[in-house]
């Protein structure tokens, strides 16, 4: 301790300002590095020197940020009219406001073309100069009393169209798969059965919040890249989780200066629309600490692999993986090899982290000094519920059981004594094998078969006990069934749900 | 291991009850193995994969017999839509679908099998990736 206190008086640790760093820039004069170029600086000749060489370290990624939106301004048509729903190309609009200021949702679906196109695809096609057609309607007011409007507009026409992002560019994010038998479709992507791929988010090591983990230069007022414009953050995003480095932005830009390369609307197959959002952040090294921290490597990002085959709150995790393994391309989950992929662009993330760099090496970029910093002791709070929700364990019951060997008789008339409709077929271990019902024993009665083998349906579709009830009986809906064996995670039967059960809870 | 080459068979009518693959194959001793196949009494489409040392024989031997013989092209993938999330990569069966240096996404049309697949089609969020129709559809 004493020798540190004497270095540190015998040689005061120097700090920056952001004041000197934009005289720099004026100056151009200032030593950028891109996050990846930072890292090998560090790596080859130690933090000191990065310290005193380099003034800024650019960051980036480029993701699905579902929270995101446009504010437009239409301007007052003649006669006037008080907005009261709205639809640009058939995508409906929020408005939240007086008469005529929009809000773009980024995930509401086209009402015509629903998964193809929403409301991010809205916002690309504005941003690209595209016409677009709005319908809007209202109940007349005497000051307002138009009551149906359709006209057509490009951005030109608009009088603001603002980037209006209320969560962007969570720090890191979960890596999603799937233990379920059948593909699912979410907001990770299509996550093929029983673990047979996994995705994630995010550009790890690259990512801006990474770079600066307590937010000593990002707040209120950062200036930013933001969909290859200049933009600023406005504050915390919503769900900002800082304590477990689940950190969050919220920001705004100016829609009419962005570049459709760095901002496209986007869709997840049976999940919804969003916006792919392009974000930057230059990272002033104002101190030693700072270049230590955007020194930060894919390694060292640790992230849960998650259930995604459980549409629960809390999905089960199933271990934990660095973003240097899952940018490798492949991860191990039950002590298997599986192949993952990024949602996020990588490629895009670098260039924008390259693209703030010469902005800033020619003068095009300053930084600003945010009034007040992000929060970081908030936490990220569940929802508070009023209603109990049902889960197949609270109506699941024990399963009436057969093996392969028995022969058709002995389960017909299993299915007469316990007056069940299915007959779920297991192995000496419990493991489901199959499922038979009523309707299969008539069939094979009628078509004169003797083997229980032959009749046995073997691609079973199932439930566990933690799934809701909501969750089991669209199974059932899509899949035109009527009873789910419940199962654990070895396969082994726990019981049955029908359809009865859930008819009843309902009726009660 | 030996590279295959992805050639696509068209018959006619007149030539679909011949047993004009199996000929080939013993004539040059070329192993041939199919990857998709429709055909009925109008004519059909084999998908077949045949040694690249071999193909321009295989392709020759076919065209001698009649069939319509070409290189197809399986996927197609819009360039200015696709922003190489890579969203694709983990649920390609064959490997066909890669990153290259740079994170770039790369289709390796040779190793795609195209419409019996079709797995990546639906899960790209840019829409960028179609599958090519062939005539009469594998």
């Amino acid at each position: 301790m004493e020798v540190l206190a004497l270095r540190k008086k015998g040689n005061p640790a120097k700090k920056r300002t952001i004041a000197e760093i934009n005289e720099k820039i004026r100056k151009r004069d200032v030593q950028v590095l891109t996050t990846e170029e930072m890292k090998e600086l560090v790596e080859s000749s130690g933090v000191e020197v990065a310290y005193k060489e380099v003034d800024i370290v650019t960051t980036g990624t480029f993701g699905a940020m579902c929270s995101s939106g446009a504010i437009i301004n239409l301007g007052h048509s003649d006669p006037p009219i008080k907005i009261h729903r709205a639809w640009i190309n058939d995508v409906e609009v929020c408005h939240p406001g007086a008469a005529v200021d929009l809000y773009i949702g980024a995930t509401i679906s086209s009402e015509t073309r629903p998964f193809e196109y929403g409301g991010g695809h809205v916002i690309e096609e504005l941003i690209r100069g595209k016409e677009v057609e709005v319908r809007a309607t209202a109940y007349g007011t005497d000051c307002y009393p138009r009551t149906k409007l359709r006209t057509t507009l490009t951005k030109d026409d608009l009088n603001q169209f603002y980037l209006l992002n209320f969560r962007n560019c969570y720090q890191r994010y979960a890596c999603a798969t799937n233990s379920r038998d059948e593909t699912i479709y979410t907001y990770m992507g299509k996550l093929l059965p029983r673990f047979r791929n996994a995705t994630f988010s995010g550009s790890g090591a690259l990512n801006p919040l990474m770079n600066d983990p307590n937010y000593e230069t990002i707040g209120i007022g950062t200036r930013i890249f933001l969909g290859g414009a200049q933009g600023y953050v406005l504050g915390e995003g919503t769900q900002h989780d800082p304590g477990n480095r689940f950190g969050t932005i919220m920001v705004r830009g100016d829609c009419k200066k962005m570049d459709p390369d760095f901002i496209r609307g986007a869709s997840f197959n049976k999940y919804g629309t969003t916006l792919y959002v392009g974000i930057g952040m230059p990272i002033p090294i104002l101190n030693e600490g700072l270049a230590r921290k955007t020194a930060i490597l894919d390694e060292e990002i640790l992230t849960d692999i998650v259930d995604y085959g459980v549409p629960r709150r809390e999905r089960p995790k199933l271990g934990k993986v660095s973003y240097k393994d899952l940018k490798c391309g492949t991860i191990t989950i039950n002590e298997r090899k599986v192949r993952v992929s990024p949602l996020s662009s990588l490629k895009k993330a670098r260039i924008i982290a390259e693209t703030l760099k010469s902005w800033i090496e020619n003068s095009l970029f300053y930084l600003s000094s945010p009034t007040e910093g992000l929060p970081t002791d908030t936490t990220f709070k569940p929802m508070k519920q009023t209603e109990e929700i049902a889960f197949v364990n609270n109506v699941m019951h024990t399963a009436v059981t057969c093996t392969e060997d028995d022969e058709i008789k002995v389960v017909a008339e299993r299915i007469i004594s316990r007056s069940v409709n299915h007959v779920v077929v297991s192995d000496d271990e419990g493991r489901l094998r199959g499922i038979v019902t009523s309707w299969d024993i008539t069939k094979a009665v009628a078509e004169g078969k003797k083997k229980l083998s032959e009749i046995i349906v073997r691609k079973v579709v199932t439930t566990t006990p933690n799934e809701s009830l909501e969750a089991a009986s669209r199974k059932m809906a899509q899949h035109q069934i009527s009873a789910l064996p419940v199962i654990d995670h070895n396969r082994r039967v726990l019981g049955i749900i029908t359809s009865e059960d859930i008819s009843k809870l309902l009726g009660r | 291991m030996k590279t295959m080459v992805r050639i696509l068979l068209r018959f006619s009518e007149k030539l679909v009850e011949k047993p004009i693959t199996a000929q080939v194959i013993l004539e040059h001793g070329v192993p041939i193995s199919i990857v998709a196949a429709h055909i009925d009494s109008q004519g059909g489409e084999i998908l077949a994969e045949v040694p690249s040392t071999h193909v321009e024989k295989v392709a020759e031997a076919f065209r001698e017999k009649g069939v319509i013989v070409t290189f197809p092209r399986l996927i197609e993938v819009d360039s200015e839509r696709c922003f190489d999330c890579g969203a694709c990569l983990s649920l390609c069966p064959v490997n066909a679908i890669s990153f290259k240096e740079d994170f770039s996404v790369v289709f390796d049309q040779e190793k795609c099998i195209g419409s019996p697949c079709g797995t990546c089609v639906d899960a790209c969020p840019a829409r960028a990736i179609r599958l090519v129709e062939q005539h009469g559809s594998v």
